[in-house]
């Protein structure tokens, strides 16, 4: 990547902070710059000023996962970064237009990661996701194929993508192109939002998916969802 | 674990019931018995002598129905006073007419009502206060008075009364109180009994718990002992990895089996989680996850089907092969799927652990890649 991923984080712990920033700069490509830090969204300079929003869920003891879709309508991508591991939390506030979650266990892991394929409209699946998709119980949540769910459940189990192509006699690519399949059937999910027609754009563009398979997702989307506690 | 043994319903209760019917019954007895073997005689005895002999049959047979009425209420337990009452005023309308219809000079001798309207009292306000009864009795007996009196008080006629109430209502009152007075040792019987029984039914659980806890650790002791009883003779080596790892089993186990007996809503989470508090004390980090697979009912994937305790134990078992050579980090997962439950463990062991053998029932798969192992159990209910 040219140039730098610019990023604004949201958090009202300042350890957590000190923690996201310390990953950054350890990141050997410096392929990100934080542009802004706040402890309260109101505080936010625009999404003109930043490419991806690191999102605490819960600031100052209250719960913002509704701010997710407004955050998202006004041009965010939203990484949404939280001790929360819920799978109903995750599966609204995906729905509400966040690119990805990441659970606080696995920010180490796969923050940085979901920052970039959120700043590329890529997919980014983490384990915490992956844990969602797989116990999803609402009648209108996409089909996925055996191969996806089996995917999903090696990678939610903790293997590395690596391990999983090897279980599955498949090579690392067919392994990340069904687990980013599951989450792009899932932005055709809930309302609709830039950032998730962006992502099936991109996954198109990627030959993730065909065109035409979109025109089934969105048949899907407009069908009435149940609604989620 | 151990099945419950109490049954559903408390016995307390039910033995409660049991004495409380008893002294029901007797009063239905009573009343019914007054109103058959009693007023009824009376009535037919004097048949012909009243002005109207249709009238006095006709209460009578009103009464016998209230009689009937209120021993149903009764035995079903109602204790409402609108019913009790309505039916004592009814009783009391009906015996105050029959008594005024009587020939004016013999009332007392020819009224059968008066007795028959107080035994309805006592049927009808079995379970209302007492002074619910003395106040219908009372009213009864003005009643009654009154009537006499609109043919003229003399005193042969008034001895005759009061004769005649000391009779009648005395036994009345009598029951009621000592029915009232018995249901305090009937409960107290009900109690005693109940306590008995509880604890029968507690020393059972117990003896099932100890003859469980007794079966397992015989088991422990087969693997256990020699370990200790070498360390305690010098002539295991502690600094031997090998006895150290046998140790950390051992200790794993052993706390798996103070898990076994802990009542919880998931044993085989609960269980796992014992068996890896030996690997975090060593600085192993385990994260435990659960999920359940959706079936697409629409039902949340939070239940995990129940794993029966030989599985549990080969899954444990399993579990604590792969802890027990971690070197820093296990990821457990448990998913709950249509038919079963996957457990699995992917952790940094650099040797190959000697995974034991899986029992009928259980399928276990495993991978390496370079230091990381997974390995898999998968429990089918089919």
């Amino acid at each position: 990547m040219e140039h730098h991923v610019r990023v604004a984080i949201v958090d009202d712990h300042p350890v957590v902070v000190e923690g996201v920033m310390s990953w950054i700069r350890a990141d050997p490509g410096h392929r990100i710059a934080v542009t802004q830090v706040v402890a309260d969204v109101t505080g936010l300079d625009g999404p003109h000023a930043a490419d991806v929003l690191i999102l605490d869920l819960e600031l100052g003891g209250r719960m913002i996962a509704d701010e997710v879709a407004r955050l998202a309508a006004s041009g965010y991508r939203i990484v949404a970064f939280s001790a929360h591991v819920d799978p109903a939390l995750i599966l609204d506030v995906l729905d509400a237009g966040a690119h990805a979650y990441v659970s606080k266990d696995e920010g180490r892991d796969h923050l940085l990661e979901a920052v970039l394929a959120a700043a590329a409209d890529r997919p980014c699946v983490t384990r915490s996701q992956a844990k969602a998709i797989l116990a999803d119980p609402r009648p209108g949540r996409p089909a996925l194929s055996g191969k996806e769910r089996q995917a999903l459940l090696l990678w939610f189990q903790g293997m590395s993508k690596a391990s999983v192509a090897r279980r599955m006699s498949i090579s690392e690519h067919t392994v990340r192109q069904y687990i980013d399949r599951a989450r792009v059937k899932y932005a055709t999910l809930g309302r609709p939002a830039h950032t998730k027609d962006a992502l099936l754009a991109r996954a198109i563009e990627d030959g993730l998916i065909q065109p035409g398979e979109v025109a089934t997702y969105t048949t899907f989307a407009s069908r009435p969802r149940p609604a989620l506690s | 674990m151990t099945a419950q043994t109490v049954p559903g319903p408390r016995p307390s209760a039910l033995l409660a019931a049991r004495y409380a019917r008893a002294l029901d019954i007797a009063v239905v007895v009573a009343a019914a018995g007054w109103q058959l073997a009693g007023a009824g005689p009376l009535l037919l005895a004097h048949l012909g002598s009243y002005s109207s002999d249709r009238f006095q049959v006709a209460a009578w047979c009103a009464i016998t129905l209230i009689i009937a009425a209120g021993s149903v209420l009764l035995l079903r337990g109602s204790s409402r006073r609108g019913t009790g009452w309505a039916l004592a005023a009814a009783a009391g309308v009906i015996s105050t007419a029959a008594a005024a219809a009587c020939p004016p000079a013999q009332m007392l001798e020819t009224n059968w009502s008066w007795g028959t309207a107080g035994w309805v009292g006592v049927l009808v306000l079995l379970r209302r206060p007492l002074a619910e009864l003395g106040v219908f009795l009372t009213l009864e007996a003005l009643a009654t008075f009154a009537v006499l009196a609109r043919d003229g008080l003399h005193q042969p006629n008034v001895a005759a009364f009061i004769t005649v109430l000391a009779g009648s209502t005395g036994i009345q009152v009598a029951i009621s109180v000592a029915a009232r007075t018995l249901h305090v040792p009937a409960q107290q019987a009900a109690d005693a009994a109940t306590r008995e029984a509880e604890a029968t039914a507690r020393q059972a659980v117990a003896d099932r718990i100890r003859a469980g806890r007794r079966a397992r650790w015989l088991e422990l002791r087969a693997t256990a002992e020699p370990l200790l009883r070498g360390l305690a003779a010098g002539t295991t080596d502690p600094g031997n990895p090998a006895v150290q790892r046998a140790c950390a089993v051992e200790a794993a186990r052993l706390r798996r089996l103070f898990a076994e007996g802990d009542d919880t809503p998931d044993p085989l989470l609960h269980e796992l989680h014992a068996c890896a508090d030996v690997a975090q004390r060593r600085g192993v980090a385990v994260d435990i996850e659960t999920t359940a697979q959706s079936t697409g009912t629409g039902l949340p994937g939070s239940a995990l089907p129940a794993v029966p305790p030989e599985a549990r134990r080969a899954i444990t078992d399993l579990a604590i092969a792969i802890l027990v050579n971690a070197i820093s980090r296990v990821r457990v997962t448990v998913t709950g799927t249509a038919d079963g439950v996957i457990v699995s463990l992917v952790s940094d062991s650099p040797a190959q652990p000697d995974l034991p053998a899986s029992p009928a029932g259980l399928v276990v798969d495993s991978q390496r890649d370079q230091q990381s192992l997974w390995v898999e159990a998968r429990w089918n209910t089919t």
